[in-house]
């Protein structure tokens, strides 16, 4: 900006009048010493004008065409001159015999409005002055007129305090709408107030004009309402306006009132800079070169000042047509190259600067194009060159981004989930933990910040006067930023969501002339509700990351220490912050001539601000970057505009990562025949959580609508009805598997969450199997076989092998076993492979919990106790002597024992968290409550199974819950829980026959269930679960169908009582137990016999619809014709 | 209750609301919560901002203490209703909704009204379909004899509405039947 403007004396005092050429070389200003004075924009303050002598009285008006120019007088005449020159080429009209007020040229500078103190305006052709319309409809003098930039819309404002608005497009010109009440009426065309520039400033957009109200206020008027839409306001404004001027893009508004010149961003409405020159007399014209960067002005004391450089060159020019934030668009490059970016890219609210529009800017650019002088554009010798592909540099974007050779627009910088002002609301942030709105108020903004966990943290809204334009809500706590000002800097406030420290929020100023162009708040999510005194003060207000204008990414610490200042590798697009890095894409470079973006992805740690993953952001050509969040489990994902979500799940291993398509949104079913898009707001598991935009819409609007879920699905091309689900599940959670193993510990081999997830892959991978094995894809089976998890696993394998008599692949899958099992542990290689990667690496550090704070309730809260009451020791009661002391040491372990059979391990029915628990739940009725119930338990009994096999401080874990209904079983509940005690001890050997234990488990279950009914449809269900394996439930070997005998099981058996056998010494009354377990035993094996016919009735059922091979089983009743597909619900 | 003896025979319709509010409903919490053990069953965990899903009586409690959004059934909505209204005015037979939709949707518009787009339009339309359907019911009843009566798709709340009626009908009519047959052998 600079302050050294030039002043020239031009005319008397009195009534003045200014206007540009259109090609900026010359300005024109008249007065009321009846002269037009002709000064050449290249001279200084010395040069002698040209003077056009011709008018009789004061001039009142001068206007620019393309090859002409027109001043308006007093004697009523409308003269036309050549461009540039001071001889007059014709009289175009007169009034009668009273003043012209205002000459206005069309922007295609065809026509020119004459408007003069009577109360008609005038619309005459410049080649043919006949050819001329008259509009009537103001009853006093029309003081002022103006063009919309399409030329088919003309703005009068006249003395009688009107602005009326016609369609003039057409040979009948229409009298669009009045509004009154804007303007001042002014009867007396000597007074001061007259001489104010009343008219309507259309906004390039033409979306809305600019007027100065009689109230002294700018306002802007929306076209679609005639309303007021805007105000621009600041308090070191004040008086009444008296001439505004837009730039030529758009871009500034200035404004000239008592108390000086100003000018505003017409975005943001806000006062950006100020005239450091005194006003000294009301200027009564100010106007922007439409080529160059320079304001002028001419006031009644005749004096015409010029302001080079009114702009700084930080900000953006106001010439240059380019794409400024969000106003305002670039349809320009779109009518020549469609193709290259779709219609995504210029999604911009106002793509309505309608084809009309671009096509008249361009012929100015036409027109003027060849004295172009300013070094910024490129001398074209080839007419309307801007409009050609090869068009070897243009300017893009904000801030000058250069885009060299490439005709690819670059994408913005942008902050994921907010979205543009629209009817005065945005949102400034919606993600996972809340929403970020934003209201317009004018002189202020209203911020409110609503979360969706309320439990959690506090909502809360605050006044905003410095207006925030970014903002970032992290787990700990939100950012903003606002835009610097003429009065402030830009700067950056924290706010942390916690309560413990007063003054906990701060404010980061960045140096001048500096902006902000991305924000992070990252951090670990709270262990508790942020709105208790927690442990979350000690683990920190998390991390902040902010990237601004210079080029720099700064991080500091959630207590605004500042850590480092790294440089930012290319032109930042946007990140994001998880726990404990941050995600920023970048530009590394230029796009490309082919329309790809070229983006690259980055985590950069907070701990030690090194890279840990880099790689190219996966956008296919033609397509931007939509959004970039953090899945709940911690991997960076990313949406772009053609609709497809990618996960970075293994970001854990060090520069390994690869990108993981997990949807395309495009191939839905639920976009079948409409059309609606997606705007992400995060992934959390298997659901990607999405608003649902119909139509055209590009942003959610207000009211805030509701979050729906999309199942994440891997755009797996198979088919098949069956296996293709079953894989794609397979692949998916293996991805969710491979995200949890990475965060594991050094140390842990494995965590219960996990196991229980692998023990659900290896269902559905046997049924892969049995689907293989059925289809005789034997290799097919093999490759299915190599994927299971557990060992155990394959044991059920080898059955289904069995089962359909594949000798041959039974073999290599005991083979493929026995690898499995003498090979190294493959928990215990991933462990290794972990640790070796951390010597290589710093790792990362998970969520710290300090022991002062976090130490959990011993037990849970009362209704989320799932577990059983303590067990009260009642000597009375108790059937034995020596009972009761026992009783009292063992109760937990002989609680979670009770359902043992034989020599397996216990289990114990935990209902803790469990994913499956909600589709199961999905299902039931009212009235099916009970069942409900039992499958839920059901499901959990997998994990236990699975943790009781695992090792003994898995089954600590696992006992320390468990289930109230797990009480219930009346038939197995008074016996003597000594025995028990006993196989606890020996469960902790790991059991090779795994689904031995389902069996178990699941025959047990009748005996939780007190009506017979309920008994009775829990049996048919252990029966039809077993079935799809193929097997008995617990193997009493002379029940056994000799074909399906297997030696594991006997050999398991005979074990066992080896087993029982050495446990027995350690228990103290050895008789009492004995008597107790083959009390026990009986008990189990009844049950167990009575399953084993159920098993195999219902096998048999089963038999019959899947497989073809005929086997000789007993005749059932059996019904079910759906059997089948039972079968894959209740398992899957 | 001050309710004739032929009329307390049938529930009341806060009754069968009651038995309704057993169904589960999706909602999306404001609150998180651990899964927790109630009478009727087990439900959540509430992980704000995804859906649960939860029985009404649950729902229409934490809608009470703002700490839930009710999400609409899919057959609860304007264009859904609208449908079936010109489907019952227009065909003779009962269009198909869930049994319980009378009780389900009133117990909803009662508590959660901002959580539905229109509600008074819905009302009025489930007022209309009500209006229909009692019309049919009670053009139904007349075609009883002494075995039996079909109304497909008659719901919950209508078959209360006729069953005082029915049943004593029922009775008498199959006794005037019975009567000649009884005879006849002896």
């Amino acid at each position: 900006m600079s302050d050294i403007s030039l002043i020239n004396s031009a005319h008397q005092p009195g009534h003045t009048c200014l206007a540009f050429a259109k090609d900026g070389s010359r300005i024109y200003t008249g007065g009321s010493d009846s002269l037009v004075r002709i000064w050449k924009t290249n001279l200084g303050a010395e040069q002698e004008p040209d003077v056009a002598i011709e008018a009789m009285d004061g001039i009142t008006t001068v206007a620019a065409g393309n090859n002409a120019w027109f001043s308006g007088s007093e004697d009523a005449d409308v003269r036309q001159y050549e461009k540039d020159k001071h001889e007059v080429s014709g009289l175009v009209t007169t009034a009668i015999g009273v003043p012209i007020r205002c000459v206005a040229v069309d922007p295609k500078g065809q026509r020119i409005t004459v408007t003069s103190d009577e109360p008609t305006v005038k619309v005459i052709d410049i080649e043919d002055t006949t050819k001329m319309f008259v509009l009537k409809g103001h009853t006093k003098a029309v003081r002022q007129a103006t063009w919309h930039p399409s030329g088919s819309l003309l703005t009068t404002s006249g003395a009688d305090g009107k602005i009326v608005a016609w369609d003039v497009s057409d040979s009948e010109p229409k009298n669009i709408t009045t509004i009154e009440g804007i303007i001042p009426e002014v009867y007396d065309t000597d007074s001061a107030d007259f001489r104010h520039d009343c008219s309507a400033v259309w906004h390039t957009s033409g979306q809305y004009f600019i007027v100065a109200t009689r109230a002294h206020e700018i306002i802007s008027i929306s076209r679609t309402t005639w309303s007021k839409s805007a105000t621009f306001s600041d308090p070191s404004c004040s008086g009444a306006t008296t001439a505004l001027a837009l730039s030529h893009n758009g871009i500034y508004l200035a404004s000239a009132s008592t108390s000086g010149i100003s000018i505003w961003s017409t975005q943001t409405r806000r006062l950006l800079f100020r005239y450091q020159g005194s006003v000294t007399a009301p200027v009564t014209k100010i106007a922007f070169s439409p080529t160059q960067n320079l304001l002028a002005w001419i006031d009644t004391d005749g004096v015409l000042t010029r302001w080079p450089d009114p702009i700084p060159s930080s900000s953006p020019d106001p010439v240059k047509l380019i794409s400024v934030g969000a106003a305002v668009g670039i349809p320009k490059k779109r009518g020549t190259t469609p193709n290259l970016f779709g219609d995504d890219v210029e999604e911009k609210d106002d793509a309505s600067k309608a084809k009309d529009l671009n096509l008249d800017e361009e012929d100015e650019y036409d027109a003027t194009m060849g004295d172009l002088d300013d070094d910024n554009w490129i001398l074209d010798d080839i007419g309307g060159g801007l409009q050609d592909d090869d068009g070897d540099a243009k300017w893009a974007a904000k801030e000058g981004i250069k885009e060299m050779v490439s005709v690819t627009k670059a994408q913005p910088p942008f902050q994921p989930g907010s979205t543009p002002m629209e009817n005065k609301k945005r949102y400034l942030a919606y993600n996972m933990i809340g929403v970020i709105e934003v209201t317009d108020q004018d002189t202020h903004h209203i911020v409110n910040v609503e979360f969706h966990d309320r439990s959690a943290r506090k909502s809360y809204h605050f006044t905003d006067h410095f207006k925030y334009e970014l903002a970032s809500l992290g787990e700990r706590g939100a950012l903003y930023a606002c835009p610097p000002e003429a009065s402030h800097p830009a700067h950056v406030l924290y706010k942390p969501y916690g309560t413990w420290a007063s003054q906990s929020e701060w404010q980061y100023e960045l140096p001048q002339g500096t902006r902000v162009i991305g924000l992070a708040a990252g951090g670990p999510p709270p262990t508790q509700s942020m709105r208790q005194k927690n442990d979350m003060d000690i683990q920190g207000n998390g991390n902040v990351v902010i990237a601004t204008s210079d080029g720099e990414l700064i991080f500091l610490t959630g207590g605004g220490v500042e850590r480092h200042v790294m440089s930012l590798p290319g032109d930042f697009v946007c990140m994001c912050a998880g726990r404990e890095w941050v995600f920023i894409v970048t530009r590394d470079g230029s796009t490309t001539m082919d329309g790809s973006q070229n983006l690259t992805g980055r985590l950069i740690k907070f701990d030690d601000f090194c890279m840990l993953q880099k790689d190219t952001v996966p956008i296919p050509k033609g397509h931007t970057l939509k959004w970039i969040g953090i899945s709940e489990e911690g991997a960076p994902i990313i949406y772009d505009s053609s609709g497809v979500l990618n996960a970075l799940p293994r970001f854990r291993i060090p520069f390994a990562a690869t990108w993981t398509r997990v949807l395309n949104t495009n191939t839905l079913d639920r976009k079948e025949g409409k059309h609606e898009s997606y705007w992400p707001v995060g992934v959390s598991g298997e659901t990607f959580m999405c608003l649902i935009l119909k139509g055209r819409q590009e942003h959610p609007g207000f009211p805030r609508p509701l979050i729906q879920e999309l199942p994440l699905k891997f755009p797996f091309k198979r088919t098949d009805a069956k296996e293709g689900p079953l894989e794609e599940q397979f692949a998916r959670e293996t991805m969710l598997l491979d995200i949890l193993r990475d965060g594991l510990d050094e140390d842990e081999l494995t965590s219960t969450d996990i196991s229980r997830r692998e023990l659900a892959l290896d269902k559905s991978l046997i049924q892969l199997i049995q689907f293989a094995c059925k289809n005789d894809k034997l290799s097919r089976a093999l490759d299915i076989a190599k994927l299971l998890h557990h060992t155990a696993s394959f044991d059920m394998a080898i059955k289904v092998a069995g089962f359909y008599h594949l000798i041959g692949l039974q073999e290599k899958l005991e083979a493929l076993k026995d690898d499995r099992e003498d090979g190294p542990d493959k928990l215990e290689a991933q462990r290794e492979r972990r640790r070796d990667r951390n010597a290589q690496f710093v790792p990362i550090p998970d969520n710290k919990r300090y022991s002062t704070f976090a130490a959990e309730p011993a037990r849970p809260k009362p209704f989320q106790d799932f577990r059983p009451p303590p067990a009260i020791p009642r000597p009375g009661l108790e059937r034995a002597a020596g009972a009761s002391t026992k009783a009292t040491g063992t109760s937990q372990i002989t609680e979670s024992s009770q359902f043992s059979m034989d020599d397996e391990p216990s289990f114990d029915f935990n209902a803790h968290q469990d994913i499956e628990n909600s589709n199961y739940s999905q299902e039931s009725s009212p009235d099916g409550k009970r069942k409900r119930f039992e499958e839920d338990s059901n499901a959990e009994n997998d994990a236990k199974r699975r943790a009781v096999g695992d090792s003994a401080g898995d089954m600590r874990t696992a006992q320390a819950r468990s289930n109230p209904f797990a009480r219930k079983p009346g038939a197995v509940d008074n016996r003597n829980p000594f025995t028990k005690s006993t196989e606890t001890n020996k469960s902790v050997h790991k059991s090779d026959s795994f689904f031995n234990k389902i069996d178990a488990a699941e025959t047990e279950k009748p005996k939780r269930t007190t009506t017979a009914k309920g008994k009775s449809k829990d049996k048919k269900e252990t029966g039809r679960q077993t079935t799809l394996f193929g097997l008995p439930a617990v193997p009493p070997p002379e029940k056994k169908a000799p074909g399906r005998k297997k030696k594991a099981n006997v050999a398991e058996e005979s074990q066992s009582q080896s087993q029982r056998g050495s446990a027995e010494p350690t228990a103290k009354p050895a008789e009492e137990k004995t008597s107790a377990e083959s009390q026990d035993t009986d008990v189990t094996m009844l049950e167990s016999q009575e399953s084993q016919v159920l098993t195999e009735l219902a096998e048999e059922s089963q038999e019959r619809t899947a497989s073809p091979e005929p086997i000789d089983w007993p005749d059932s009743p059996a019904p079910v014709e759906p059997e089948e597909s039972t079968l894959v619900e209740i398992v899957a | 209750m001050a309710l004739p003896p032929s009329l307390r025979l049938s529930v009341t319709p806060p009754e069968l609301e009651l038995i309704a509010c057993e169904q589960l409903i999706e909602i999306i919490p404001l609150v998180a919560m651990e899964r927790t053990a109630f009478i009727s069953g087990a439900f959540g965990p509430l992980r704000p901002p995804a859906k649960c899903k939860v029985p009404i009586w649950m729902a229409t409690n934490l809608k009470l203490k703002k700490k839930c959004h009710i999400v609409p059934p899919d057959w609860l909505n304007v264009d859904f209703l609208q449908d079936r209204l010109t489907h019952e005015t227009s065909q003779p037979e009962f269009s198909q909704l869930p049994f319980r939709f009378a009780e389900v949707a009133k117990v909803l518009l009662d508590v959660a009204s901002d959580d539905f787009e229109n509600p008074e339009r819905l009302r009025s339309l489930l007022k209309d379909i009500q209006e229909a359907r009692q019309a049919k019911s009670r053009e139904g009843l007349s075609k009883i004899d002494h075995s039996e009566l079909s109304l497909p798709n008659l719901c919950s709340m209508e078959i209360n509405e006729i069953r005082p009626v029915f049943i004593k009908a029922m009775g008498v009519l199959s006794q005037l039947v019975r009567e000649p047959e009884g005879r006849l052998p002896t």
